[in-house]
């Protein structure tokens, strides 16, 4: 068959070869992060993150442009990240890796605890004008986006308050008033998109995503209940607060929506509104680039049971951040940086590039030129003084994963018992919020 | 002298020089009806197939969405290219499509290389760590890449410091283990005589190797490289993952992320994700079309007669 | 050729080989190097650059999740110490007795049932028929094998489209639509799934069994031509024992591809589907250990994943190899 005597050549070339994988294997042990002692004042060059929306783009360069044209030896470079299911995937990988840039201009406030229990995250309280800043720019909204501990791991930045727009084309055919629909109570807005729907003006009245993600609750759930309950948070002080009159009227009052065929419950590729699939939409400021050509649209405050006025309706903010992270070597520049970008002129730049809303305080007479020439976002200019922000709270995602499973099955799927299931989450829920 | 085969289930003997019955004849009515119905099956799955793809097709490139009944047979006056110019407007298709180009040719480059080599000591050569070996093959076909997705995102970017390349993107794909398991069993299907005769000629086994075994795997080494060539072609979240620059993102990634910002600018946006996807999806089509020509029956005995 | 090589093949695996006209009776003792690297360690040579492969790209992330599994982890920045107590079986506990996570095992099953089989005998009976010298060969090979080819994330949406409420499909069937339709209808959607995936998966599959053709010797089915066989006769005797790898092949990835279903569940219903009738292992996996934080136990739920699926493929093994030799 074979002899027996094998080539001495192959022992020496195997032995080589696997001599050679062990001391590539052992060079690449995994070396630790350095001393971060220093990087509080340091400066030099960093690089930040923005979202990959058109609008935030245009912001973000000229910003950039603008502090490298004054600061040579401090430069910034800036790259994209897409918005989307897995941004924060891609931050958490980075943060573990080390890899992440000094700012992300797209921090959701809902994964914060989360990066924060990684190490990610810096504390911007931590910087000598760090909390006066923060508070003096966001006024008293800033207490909801504090850490446990009571200081700030996030700037808050800028915030959608999510309202609901109605088609008014769509509306007048269905014999609704499109300058004032009725929409203030729970009854009310059933009844109009009952009426929107048997008269085949749109297939639904409305229709915000029915698909499991996380954060989908953020735009049905949460806007009614924030502002059913005069700016409560789904969670406090390690308590689930939903599982009271308010709440579970807010579940009842969509279980009859999808009970009744006014909103579908099957994902929809694409915008429903922009599409007129739907007569109104449950969205902050940011689609109104979206819908501008599309639809000739009205806005309106969400309902509330008994109805209110507009100054007392509290709604989601849909907030993004920006948050400063653990592998930032020269963070004196990045505070710099930071507090440059959110300048009044900064502020105002994002709102006339973008329309949406700084996390300032006092908006309508800040940047009263600016709403006098564009009247459609005084609105929410208003409105983005009430704004509630999802809690902070340990395990922040399964906290809000736990309440969506309960939510569709008993609400968008009338699988079981409203009532039954909001006790389980909230059960889960209190469990979850308390560990530490 | 013919070889019999070493096949299982057939084990006649008998060699080809038996005269052929007349009977023939008499069975080309049945075959001929019997292939009508074959090609009407395959026609009618074939439709159902490439419906969905002929849809996306279609719908990329409509000017406005029409989503009915009517939408699958469209109006001229609703096509147009748009969609497409739209795609290269906002992406740099052609430098997506070079970073896609090289990500799949270093796979490629590497599983045609090495994977051979390994399929082939596992199936032909006798070596300390070969069970090993083939139990470490199947654990990595087995598990799924979100359980390894961190550690391995943390070894690539952090410990060897590979974020941002094409080395890094390359890597987890370098050597595809299904690739493998084909080059292994495709040898293990090889006729033994070829290698024996080699053998009892005195050869070493990198002559084998180089001699016997690598010109005759070309079938094989057909299929590896269609099913190695859609995984890196097609793959979003490790690319995603491990390259910030624009530059250097393949198309799966470039799409995806324009999907994900289309809805703003567009008057069709869904026109344009299938614009998109139409877009990554003709280079493997082609490639395949390409090579399909080429699985035709090699014929094997040929090599081990006289 | 001699007689006496032909008629008893040489098994590959049997280390003992009778050797055709022999280096002469070698009863002496083996010697070191073959003791110590097997009978022809150039083997080693020439599996060395995969071996090394797997063990940098894949030992060291399948350990580490094996090694989180048994603790109390999660991801922290580097240089940030945090202590990572262990815990012995506690995540697999919970793991095991959490009934969304037993649901989503029973979802694979279902999958598996409905897909495997289907995908098996699709692939084959395509093969054989695409693999004859027929009109328009080409087309059919390209019409099976363009779903494969194509993103999941594109043909999906095509997809939702297609199945919607209001959908070209239930157009079609008129009133005998499901009612809940079939993404968001909780006893449709796996199945929905399965069929997705098996058109989808179809074409790899199909190149597998055509490859596998090309090395059924013609000789064979002419052999049994003129023993009279007709042609499901001889597909039973000629065709499915000459694939027998292929079909071992394709029931091994076809199994491992549905116990890992991630990305269909995640696109086609949403993360979960219709009160998470479609959930997978994987989809769990992803939603604790990266959206929530929690790798130790979605590393519990891998592992467990893993063997289940390691005892599936050991079993098909045993199954398909165990009438050769």
């Amino acid at each position: 068959m074979r002899p027996s005597r094998p080539s001495r050549r192959c022992h020496g070339a195997v032995a080589a070869v696997l001599a050679g994988a062990m001391v590539v294997l052992t060079a690449c042990g995994g070396s630790g992060g350095g001393s971060a002692t220093d990087a509080a004042t340091a400066h030099g060059p960093i690089k930040i993150w923005y979202s990959n929306n058109e609008q935030e783009i245009a912001w973000g360069k000229q910003v950039v442009d603008a502090w490298n044209t004054a600061h040579p030896t401090e430069q910034v470079t800036a790259e994209q990240i897409p918005t989307g299911k897995s941004s924060e995937d891609v931050i958490g990988a980075a943060i573990t890796a080390g890899t992440e840039p000094c700012l992300i201009y797209n921090t959701s406030p809902a994964a914060v605890p989360g990066f924060q229990k990684q190490g990610g995250l810096i504390d911007l309280s931590s910087f000598a004008d760090g909390t006066s800043y923060i508070e003096t720019r966001t006024g008293d909204l800033a207490k909801q986006y504090a850490s446990t501990d009571g200081h700030y791991y996030q700037m808050p930045w800028k915030s959608n308050p999510v309202m609901i727009f109605y088609n008014k084309d769509v509306l007048a055919k269905a014999g609704v008033d499109p300058a004032n629909p009725p929409l203030a109570t729970y009854e009310e807005f059933q009844a109009t998109a009952k009426k929107i729907v048997d008269s085949g003006a749109a297939q639904y009245a409305i229709y915000p995503a029915p698909s499991s993600e996380f954060y989908q609750s953020w735009f049905d759930f949460y806007p009614l209940f924030a502002a059913a309950t005069g700016g409560k948070q789904l969670v406090a002080d390690g308590k689930s607060q939903f599982n009271t009159p308010e709440g579970l009227a807010v579940a009842d009052f969509w279980k009859q929506i999808y009970a009744q065929k006014l909103a579908g419950n099957e994902t929809y590729t694409g915008d429903s509104f922009a599409d007129g699939k739907a007569a109104m939409a449950i969205v902050g400021p940011w689609a109104i680039s979206v819908y501008k050509d599309k639809v000739n649209w009205g806005v309106a405050p969400v309902p509330t049971a008994d109805g209110m006025t507009a100054d007392q309706i509290h709604t989601f903010s849909d907030a993004k951040n920006v948050g400063m992270y653990a592998s930032c070597t020269n963070q004196g520049t990045a505070w710099d940086f930071l507090k440059f970008s959110t300048s009044q002129e900064q502020d105002g730049q994002l709102l006339t590039l973008t329309g949406q809303m700084p996390l300032r305080t006092d908006l309508p007479t800040t940047y009263a030129d600016y709403f006098a020439a564009n009247p459609d976002y005084k609105l929410f200019a208003d409105q983005a003084a009430r704004t509630v922000e999802v809690p902070n709270t340990a395990n922040s995602v399964e906290i809000w994963q736990t309440f969506r499973d309960a939510w569709t099955s008993a609400v968008i799927f009338g699988k079981s018992d409203a009532q039954q299931a909001m006790t389980d989450a909230a059960t889960k829920i209190d469990q979850l919020a308390s560990q530490s | 002298m013919t070889a019999p085969r070493t096949q299982e289930g057939l084990g006649s003997e008998q060699d080809a020089d038996r005269p052929v019955p007349v009977v023939v004849a008499a069975v080309g009515q049945g075959q001929r009806w019997r292939r009508f119905l074959v090609m009407g099956a395959l026609f009618t799955g074939a439709v159902v197939f490439l419906f969905p793809f002929y849809y996306m097709v279609v719908a990329s490139l409509q000017l406005s969405p029409n989503l009915s009944l009517g939408g699958a047979f469209p109006r001229p006056g609703n096509l147009s290219l748009d969609n497409y110019i739209q795609i290269n407007a906002s992406l740099n298709l052609w430098q997506s499509l070079l970073n896609s180009g090289i990500f799949t040719g270093g796979v490629l480059l590497g599983t045609v290389v090495f994977g051979v080599l390994g399929g082939y000591a596992l199936a032909m050569l006798h070596f300390r760590g070969r069970g090993v070996l083939f139990s470490a093959m199947l654990l990595v076909l087995v598990v799924p890449f979100q359980l390894s997705m961190i550690p391995l995102y943390v070894l690539i970017a952090r410990d060897y410091g590979l974020g941002d390349t094409y080395l890094g993107m390359i890597l987890p794909f370098a050597i595809n283990s299904t690739a493998v398991f084909i080059f292994r069993q495709y040898f293990l299907q090889l006729p033994s005589e070829l290698f024996d005769a080699a053998r009892i000629d005195g050869a070493g086994e990198l002559r084998t190797l180089w001699s016997i075994a690598l010109p005759l795997v070309r079938p094989a080494m057909l299929t590896a490289v269609l099913l190695t060539f859609i995984g890196p072609w097609n793959e979003f979240l490790w690319p995603f993952l491990i390259t910030k620059q624009q530059a250097k993102q393949p198309l799966a990634v470039s799409l995806a992320n324009y999907i994900s910002t289309v809805q703003a600018s567009t008057a069709n946006p869904y026109g344009s994700i299938l614009a998109g996807a139409v877009v990554l999806a003709v280079p493997a089509v082609g490639l395949f079309l390409l090579f399909q020509r080429h699985f035709v029956s090699t014929d094997l005995g040929s090599g081990v007669k006289g | 050729m001699t007689t006496s090589a032909t008629r008893s093949p040489v098994p590959r695996d049997h280390p003992a080989a009778p050797a055709a006209g022999g280096a002469g009776g070698g009863r002496h003792r083996t010697p070191l190097t073959t003791r110590l690297f097997g009978r022809q360690p150039i083997g080693m040579l020439l599996a060395t650059p995969y071996a090394v492969f797997i063990a940098v790209i894949f030992a060291y992330p399948i350990g580490f999740a094996v090694y989180m599994s048994f603790t109390d982890y999660y991801f922290t920045a580097p240089g940030v110490t945090v202590p990572h107590p262990f815990v012995g079986f506690d995540n697999y506990k919970t793991v095991l007795t959490d009934p969304a996570v037993l649901a989503s095992f029973g979802h694979v099953g279902i999958f598996l049932i409905l897909n495997v089989p289907l995908t098996v005998a699709l692939s084959l009976g395509l093969a054989v028929a695409l693999n004859r010298a027929i009109h328009f060969r080409t087309f059919f090979r390209a019409a099976y094998y363009v779903p494969y080819v194509t993103a999941s994330v594109a043909v999906v949406a095509v997809w939702l489209v297609l199945f919607k409420s209001d959908g070209l499909v239930n157009q079609v069937l008129g009133p005998l639509a499901p009612d809940p339709s079939w993404l968001v209808n909780s006893v449709w959607a796996m199945p929905m799934i399965a069929l997705f995936v098996t058109w989808k998966q179809l074409g790899f599959f199909i190149l597998l069994y055509l490859a596998a053709l090309q090395n059924v010797p013609k000789e064979l089915y002419e052999s049994a031509s003129v023993d009279g066989a007709g042609a499901w006769r001889s597909f039973r005797s000629v065709t499915v024992p000459g694939v027998r790898q292929a079909t071992a092949l394709v029931l091994l990835l076809a199994i491992v591809t549905g116990a890992n279903l991630f990305t269909e569940p995640y696109l086609l219903t949403g993360g979960g589907g219709p009160d998470g009738a479609s959930t997978t292992p994987v989809l769990l996996m992803y939603q604790q250990g990266i959206q929530q934080g929690k790798p130790s136990t979605a590393s519990a739920i891998g592992v467990v994943l893993v063997i289940l699926v390691l005892i599936v493929a050991l079993v098909n093994r045993r199954l398909t190899e165990r009438s050769e030799r």
